[in-house]
């Protein structure tokens, strides 16, 4: 029945270090990942890379999938892409210091994403606009920027698909500009320029499976920041303790901004948006309760909703160096001091825009095919067989048996997957069970 | 094969749990992969009235029945009754409190919408002993 087993491309289960405690069984949102033999962890559907479970386990046996930094080729141009959350991990210090310190790591290029959020956000608001009386797409519009999200909607809500705002997200924007721009610049080959984001979240991927479903990704590399943070912190030290610290000029100097920062924060994409009608949403429960209002009507007076799916917006992800808490206490100090100015105007941008320049890099069509739910439709037979299973165990979810609900057991031995037996109640009832005895 | 029979208590004025049974009519019709839109037919249909039970009704039922061809949602309530079905069933025509109105409810579009999104719909009520508004959605059900 199983054609082959699914691994996950944004996360790594280290079975030695599993204990098989259903902490990540019972947190994983599309119920894909099982205790086998109350031994150790399996995962059997796919992941959408929340990674929720890195955030539950507790012996570390659940990792990002990040590419560890290694030094560079020599014939690549190592550029680090730069999430503004990695200002967050420093308080006291200021971008550019940060920006520096990656520099003397060994990155021959550092760009800061500010200036493609701005970007972003002129285009997000152009639609917006236009869609009042276009009508393309339903509303609420949901954005596009927290990959999980879109990757949630695809697999759960996939009627939703076309709320998503047909604009590239920010980072791919960054990715493809950058790339072009440094090719271009030494006169060598895109492949030659090897790029790496250094994020928050495990949802990028490494170079060994950058294909999921054939897909084809912009980012060659990903490390965490949680990768670069000791070493980084070094380098800062250095620069601190130096008298006269020295700055280079780099291609990409657009200077952080308050208006980037913020967006480390929840509701910090839509604060700059000239959108009145705008929420903001974090957390994992959270967007999915709003995912299912929204599939049953509601919001339609909304146009523009926020969602990320780490607790208090991107600062909260799984791969950052310090406390969320203290990390949005850096950021809200550090947006004051950088001050918010708009450097990318409408005028700027509405020509690429007409030209298509903001178009998403992955069709609709083509997410509901690489995220989609892929499992076989139960039958309404099988429903009945779960419903009698289900009235058989009169369980509490106890996931004893290693999956996350007696629901999902009850499925699984409905798809033959899992035995009755498993199930601890039926067994301390003493009485051995085959699944037709139940019919 | 037997239809799948399920049904959902609605209690009066539990705002809180209200449109808890659209999202498990949701999840069971995902399961079954029932093409996405049909679903949220379903689904607003289905909390649509669930609000309306919340509002007018008293307590009320909701019921699903699930065949591969069809589903059909009843949604009936012990609640004050409507006086005159063509009036409530008139876009923009309200009876709800200044209260409701001020929760963001009230707007009048709960029943024309629920018989825009239902194939078949069909509302009955009685002023005084309750409401029942039966909906037929058929499947069509898309491949894989």
């Amino acid at each position: 029945m199983d054609k082959d087993i699914p691994t996950s491309s944004y996360v790594d289960f280290d079975k030695d270090r599993c204990i098989a405690c259903v902490h990540c069984v019972r947190s994983c949102p599309t119920k894909s990942i099982r205790i086998k033999g109350g031994k150790s962890v399996h995962l059997v559907d796919h992941c959408i890379g929340c990674g929720e479970c890195i955030r539950v386990c507790p012996t570390g046996a659940v990792s990002a999938v990040t590419s560890k930094l290694a030094s560079p080729e020599k014939e690549e141009i190592s550029v680090a892409l730069v999430s503004p959350v990695l200002f967050a991990q420093f308080p006291g210090i200021m971008p550019a210091e940060v920006l520096q310190g990656l520099k003397q790591m060994g990155f021959q290029h550092v760009v800061d994403m500010s200036y493609f959020l701005e970007l972003f956000l002129c285009a997000a608001e152009e639609y917006i606009i236009r869609n009042r009386t276009t009508r393309k797409s339903p509303w609420p519009l949901i954005s596009p920027v927290c990959p999980v999200v879109v990757r949630l909607i695809a697999f759960k809500f996939p009627s939703l698909l076309p709320n998503i705002l047909p604009i590239i997200r920010p980072l791919a924007l960054m990715v493809r500009e950058v790339k072009q721009l440094i090719a271009r610049q030494y006169g060598v080959k895109e492949k030659s320029v090897a790029q790496y984001y250094i994020n928050p979240c495990p949802t990028m991927l490494a170079p060994s499976r950058t294909s999921i479903k054939q897909k084809r990704l912009y980012v060659g590399r990903a490390l965490g920041i949680n990768d670069v943070y000791a070493e980084l912190n070094r380098q800062i030290e250095k620069i601190k303790s130096s008298d006269a610290p020295h700055f280079q000029k780099d291609l990409f100097d657009h200077g952080t901004t308050g208006s980037s920062l913020i967006w480390c924060l929840s509701g910090g994409e839509i604060a700059n948006m000239n959108i009145e009608h705008a929420l903001a949403v974090s957390g994992l429960k959270e967007t999915i309760t709003y995912l299912e209002k929204i599939e049953m009507g509601l919001f339609k007076n909304i146009e523009y909703i926020e969602f990320r799916t780490c607790p208090e917006g991107c600062l909260g992800g799984t791969l950052t160096a310090i406390d969320k808490y203290l990390a949005k206490s850096v950021v809200q100090k550090m947006i004051i001091k950088c001050g918010i100015k708009k450097r990318v105007s409408r005028k700027d941008m509405l020509q690429s825009y007409e030209e298509g320049w903001f178009l998403p890099e992955t069709s609709t069509l083509r997410l509901e095919r690489l995220f989609g739910e892929e499992k076989e439709p139960l039958s309404i037979d099988s429903l009945h067989k779960i419903e009698k299973i289900l009235a058989m165990i009169k369980g509490k979810d106890c996931s004893a048996c290693g999956a996350p609900d007696c629901k999902t057991f009850a499925e699984d031995v409905v798809r033959g997957k899992a035995s009755l037996n498993d199930c601890l109640v039926i067994r301390a009832r003493g009485k051995r069970v085959t699944p037709e005895t139940s019919d | 094969m037997t239809a799948l029979i399920k049904s959902y208590h609605i209690k009066k004025r539990d705002f809180i749990r209200a449109g808890e049974a659209s999202i498990n009519v949701q999840n069971l019709l995902k399961s079954l992969s029932f093409d996405s839109n049909l679903i949220r037919r379903v689904a607003i249909c289905g909390y649509e009235g669930e609000m309306n039970v919340v509002m007018h009704g008293g307590d009320g039922l909701l019921s699903v029945e699930i065949n591969s061809g069809k589903i059909v949602m009843v949604i009936s309530d012990n609640g004050a009754g409507i006086e005159d079905i063509d009036l409530a069933m008139r876009k923009g025509f309200s009876t709800a409190s200044d209260e409701y109105r001020k929760m963001g409810f009230g707007a009048g579009m709960g029943l024309p919408n629920m018989k825009k999104n239902a194939d078949i719909f069909n509302i009955e009520s009685e002023k005084g002993k309750g409401t029942e508004v039966r909906m037929i959605f058929s499947m069509r059900k898309e491949g894989g």
